[in-house]
């Protein structure tokens, strides 16, 4: 165990294994998304309030959950760069970084444009939207402060710190909508069941489900080419330039 | 009423978001390598 832990966590054995593994991710993602799409705008009724315009929630919450989702696993790798002292972690925590900002664009965005029709603004400072705004500065923050020393270590513990403590504001993104009165709505999915059409609710999961294989396919991806940026003046890195 | 341009202005910002950030990683990654080999070709002429 402890042999394959170490194997695997070497940036040589994981740049093969990355390179591996990431196309079958970005498959998945591109077969879930067909899927989710065609339930979502073919299968899935019109809503009876919203018309439309409601459609704009199968890839709202699925970028929100994944927005949170991508934050803990990257604080989780910062945690455990800064325990264990681990290169691979804290370029994990790298790679996700970008991809976990732009989903929480995404949510931002497509929030705001389901908000205009629906509330008739674009934009409240209310609780939960103001807490993903937070979050978003907080991807920004931790992207700009790996980036900020020459040696990428210091950006790599400084960040994980940042990551760690930023944490903080993913249950108060969760739970806002119940802490505080806020024009959002709460949860329409919960563990304890939802009163969505089992078609709406199957193209959220799928789209939710692409995004998330998505975001792997991609930390994939980015974590190779932060492993060559690294290790560049190592033998085995030269030899794959050639 | 119609919401049209609120669902395609969702949905195609979602899709420049991707696209954007594949061809930044891409770009990134070429980079990477070209850095690389002008480090290696730096190294020969010394």
């Amino acid at each position: 165990m402890t042999f394959a832990w170490s194997y695997f966590s070497s940036p040589a054995t994981f740049y093969r294994l990355a390179g591996a593994l990431a196309p079958w991710w970005f498959a998945t993602a591109v077969i879930l998304g067909i899927a989710g799409l065609y339930m979502g705008f073919v299968v899935a009724p019109t809503d009876a309030q919203q018309g439309e315009v409601y459609r704009i929630i199968f890839i709202h919450v699925p970028a929100s959950w994944m927005s949170m989702f991508i934050y803990f696993v990257m604080a989780c790798y910062g945690g455990v760069s800064l325990t264990f002292n681990t290169r691979l972690a804290a370029m994990m925590a790298r790679a996700l970084a970008p991809t976990g900002a732009m989903f929480t664009f995404v949510a931002l965005w497509t929030g705001a444009f389901w908000g205009r029709p629906t509330w008739g603004t674009y934009w409240v400072w209310d609780a939960r939207i103001t807490s993903e705004l937070v979050l978003l500065f907080l991807y920004v923050g931790f992207i700009a402060l790996a980036n900020a020393f020459e040696d990428p270590r210091r950006g790599d513990r400084a960040s994980a710190l940042l990551a760690l403590i930023g944490l903080v504001n993913l249950p108060i993104i969760y739970f806002s909508v119940l802490w505080w009165n806020t024009l959002h709505q709460g949860s329409t999915v919960k563990f304890s069941g939802t009163s969505m059409h089992v078609a709406m609710l199957w193209a959220m999961l799928l789209m939710a489900l692409s995004f998330w294989a998505y975001a792997i396919g991609m930390a994939l991806v980015r974590v190779r080419a932060i492993i060559l940026e690294r290790e560049r003046r190592t033998h085995w890195v030269r030899a794959l330039a050639t | 009423m119609d919401h049209t341009f609120y669902l395609a202005m969702s949905y195609a910002a979602t899709a420049v978001a991707l696209v954007v950030e594949i061809v930044a990683l891409r770009l990134r990654r070429a980079r990477a390598l070209a850095a690389i080999e002008e480090e290696r070709d730096l190294e020969t002429q010394d």
